[in-house]
């Protein structure tokens, strides 16, 4: 581990690890959401390896806010060089709407649906062609009519309705930006490997403590079987979207985020029916820990592509590129 | 939970041209090896390819020169592994030689030992199986019953049986653990000792067991009375525990756990090449995901290894999910293929499913069970 991505690690830890009320304010003071800028434009110039660190960490604490979203919204605008104030932003990867050419500057109508914390944020970030180019579009949410809904876990997952409103906008700069769904992806990936880790932590505390038939069931051969699946499906996970981070710093990794995706919705499907079997009925109860992370992951698993979705593309990319291209491509080193 | 350590891992500069050479290698001396010779292929004997791949300086490559090596690097032998693996090259004449019985005695063998076995290893000419399972003694490995006795002029009297040694009808040399000691019930591990048997010696009978689809893979060998000399001592008596367990470890954690069935699913992205169908499609996706992954995972294993680790507990999740791959995918190809398709054809598809439907069970017993695995995964989960 780099000595970056472990100081990284450390004081997101540090941050959030017992903390349910935490402030934008201090995710700023850290400037974690800042990590994916490049120093140039006043970011610490960090790579997708430190985000996944710092996402890992924001899944397994479960932090309440659009942590994943302001890093790649920020990385957006710095990569297009737009000049916006510092303020809370969120991105919406599935933008339905036109981008229109102003007077003065530019302007959007359309629909940005499930935007993580959209009635918390200043702005919004989303990605629309123009002139057959993506363009990175910077929209206040003070102009949009907001229509509250929340994932499973209550994360605010907002839609928003704009009509002719005010836009910044500038051609895309980066990678991040010509597949913003993808990456979005990425990035809950690494918050599901988080939450799996802590949904195992309790398990396995859980399976430790409570006794039945006169000692605690983590004793029992049939419990601790199960446990060492759910284990191994956690690393796959945490493993998968470690990979596809570091590879994401060096080319198109459109594969690499689709298995790790695809592979981390699959391992929640087996470590959540273990994790509430382990837990019995306590893990059912509003007030246990154990919901939080379950809750998200059954989520997650949807948000930003669902096994579905992963498939039919990851499928159809290695039949197209045929049967005795599979290996050959599989090797290519990530350098 | 930092246990479960997969540290990514970059291979060396020099691996994208190994890979090259290798695959050229390849294309030269297997031109069309059809599916279902291709799959399980680390089970496949071929005694003339094994030699050919020691000439080429392939087998025993990261050992020292002067035992025969040529002193490679670890992860450039990984290359190897995995290219070996995927073309369904024939390697199971030498691949307990490569993987364990080498590396065994470079870690405990005396200088004897090495200089007498090792460069006939790396050639590709003394070919080894494994001496750990016995009757009474599967995933209990510490129950072994087979004895060796010490002489009073210093030499061992070995009697008992192993069984399930798969090539010992075609090998030279087992390294097999025995008890030299006596069965203590609160040490169970105390006693033991690991022994290099030369298999023509007198009184080493082998008799073949011919497995559930017909092939004689594996045997019985019996030990009656059996003389060796001091120096077929493998490193220390009574750490034969400790040894054992440490090749156990190298056994587990290549990749050839998740790849015994990659030929089958190179047929099904074929059949999905012709066949236009959203499941098949699907499971391409999925299989794809599940292999890039377990790649990953199966480097960071060979990363550490590298890194003079041992990595029993990932190599461990390695195995357990790689196996858990290669046993779903026959199942998952036979749900997919239309009517047209039967297990009874003559078409690489259908005898590779053939093959793998009836041998993959057997993958997560071989190498350690599941059971097995799944309790060392506990153990690092703090559960046991």
């Amino acid at each position: 581990m780099s000595e970056q991505r472990q100081l990284l690690s450390d004081s997101v830890a540090r941050l959030f690890e017992s903390r349910t009320e935490l402030t934008w304010g201090e995710i700023e003071e850290l400037g974690i959401a800042d990590v994916l800028v490049a120093e140039e434009h006043g970011g610490s110039g960090a790579d997708w390896d430190d985000a996944c660190a710092v996402l890992q960490g924001a899944g397994r604490w479960q932090v309440p806010l659009p942590l994943g979203e302001a890093m790649l919204a920020r990385k957006l605008m710095a990569e297009a060089s737009l000049e916006v104030p510092r303020s809370q932003v969120s991105i919406a990867p599935e933008p339905a709407g036109t981008l229109t050419r102003a007077a003065r500057g530019w302007k959007f109508s359309g629909v940005l649906a499930s935007v993580p914390w959209g009635r918390d944020v200043d702005h919004v970030i989303t990605t629309v062609e123009f002139d057959e180019q993506p363009h990175v579009v910077v929209l206040a949410v003070a102009d949009a009519s907001v229509h509250k809904t929340t994932n499973l876990a209550d994360e605010p997952r907002d839609d928003l309705q704009f009509a002719n409103a005010a836009a910044q906008a500038a051609p895309a700069g980066c990678r991040e930006a010509h597949n913003l769904f993808d990456y979005a992806a990425l990035a809950r990936t690494a918050q599901i490997a988080g939450a799996l880790q802590s949904a195992l932590e309790l398990s396995v505390g859980y399976a430790l403590e409570r006794k039945q038939f006169g000692r605690p069931i983590g004793q029992f051969q049939a419990v601790q079987q199960q446990l060492a699946l759910f284990g191994a499906e956690t690393a796959a996970a945490t493993c998968a979207s470690r990979s596809a981070a570091i590879a994401a710093g060096t080319r198109d990794v459109s594969f690499e985020i689709a298995a790790a995706k695809l592979r981390a919705n699959q391992a929640i499907g087996v470590a959540t029916a273990i994790a509430h079997q382990v837990h019995g009925a306590i893990g059912f109860t509003r007030e246990y820990a154990l919901r939080r992370a379950t809750q998200r992951l059954w989520s997650w698993r949807s948000e930003h592509g669902n096994d579905r979705y992963w498939s039919e593309r990851l499928g159809r990319a290695v039949i197209e590129r045929g049967a005795d291209s599979f290996w050959a491509h599989l090797t290519t080193d990530v350098r | 939970m930092d246990a479960f350590k997969f540290d990514p891992v970059t291979l060396p500069a020099t691996a994208p041209g190994f890979r090259k050479e290798i695959r050229e290698f390849l294309a030269r001396e297997l031109p069309h090896v059809p599916a279902v010779r291709r799959a399980n292929c680390w089970a496949v004997f071929d005694a003339e390819f094994s030699r050919k791949l020691g000439a080429r300086g392939w087998i025993g490559m990261v050992w020292p020169k002067r035992y025969g090596g040529h002193e490679r690097s670890a992860l450039e032998r990984y290359v190897l592994l995995e290219e070996l693996l995927a073309a369904g090259a024939p390697v199971g004449a030498h691949w307990i030689a490569d993987r364990q019985s080498g590396p065994n005695l470079l870690r405990y063998g005396s200088e004897q030992q090495r200089q007498k076995y090792l460069p006939g290893m790396a050639r590709g000419e003394i070919l080894c199986c494994i001496g750990m399972s016995e009757p009474g003694a599967g995933s209990d490995l510490a129950a072994v019953r087979t004895r060796a006795e010490k002489l009073p002029d210093g030499r061992w009297r070995i009697n008992g049986q192993k069984i399930w040694t798969s090539n010992a009808q075609h090998s030279q040399l087992m390294i097999a653990l025995v008890r030299t000691g006596a069965v203590d019930e609160k040490n169970r591990h105390a006693g033991l000792s690991q022994f290099l048997l030369e298999l023509h010696t007198p009184g080493i009978r082998i008799q073949p067991i011919v497995d559930l689809v017909g092939h004689p893979g594996f045997n019985e060998v019996f030990f009656d009375d059996v003389v060796v000399g001091a120096e077929c001592l493998l490193g220390t008596e009574g750490e034969g525990w400790k040894q054992v367990t440490s090749e156990l470890s190298l056994e587990r954690s290549g990749p050839e756990r998740y790849l015994s069935s990659f030929a089958l699913f190179v047929e099904l992205v074929r059949l999905a090449g012709r066949v236009d169908s959203e499941a098949l499609r699907h499971a391409v996706g999925r299989l794809s995901a599940e292999l890039w992954t377990l790649r990953q995972m199966s480097l960071s294993v060979a990363g550490q290894l590298a890194a003079g680790e041992d990595p029993m507990l990932a190599a461990a999740i390695v195995k357990d999910l790689g196996n858990t791959f290669e046993q779903a995918l026959p199942g998952i190809v036979q749900s997919l293929i239309g009517e047209d398709i039967r297990l009874e054809d003559d078409s690489d598809l259908a005898r590779t499913l053939a093959l793998l439907l009836q041998t993959s069970p057997s993958f997560s017993l071989r190498g350690g069970t599941r059971e097995i695995l799944r309790g060392i995964v506990a153990r690092g989960l703090g559960l046991r």
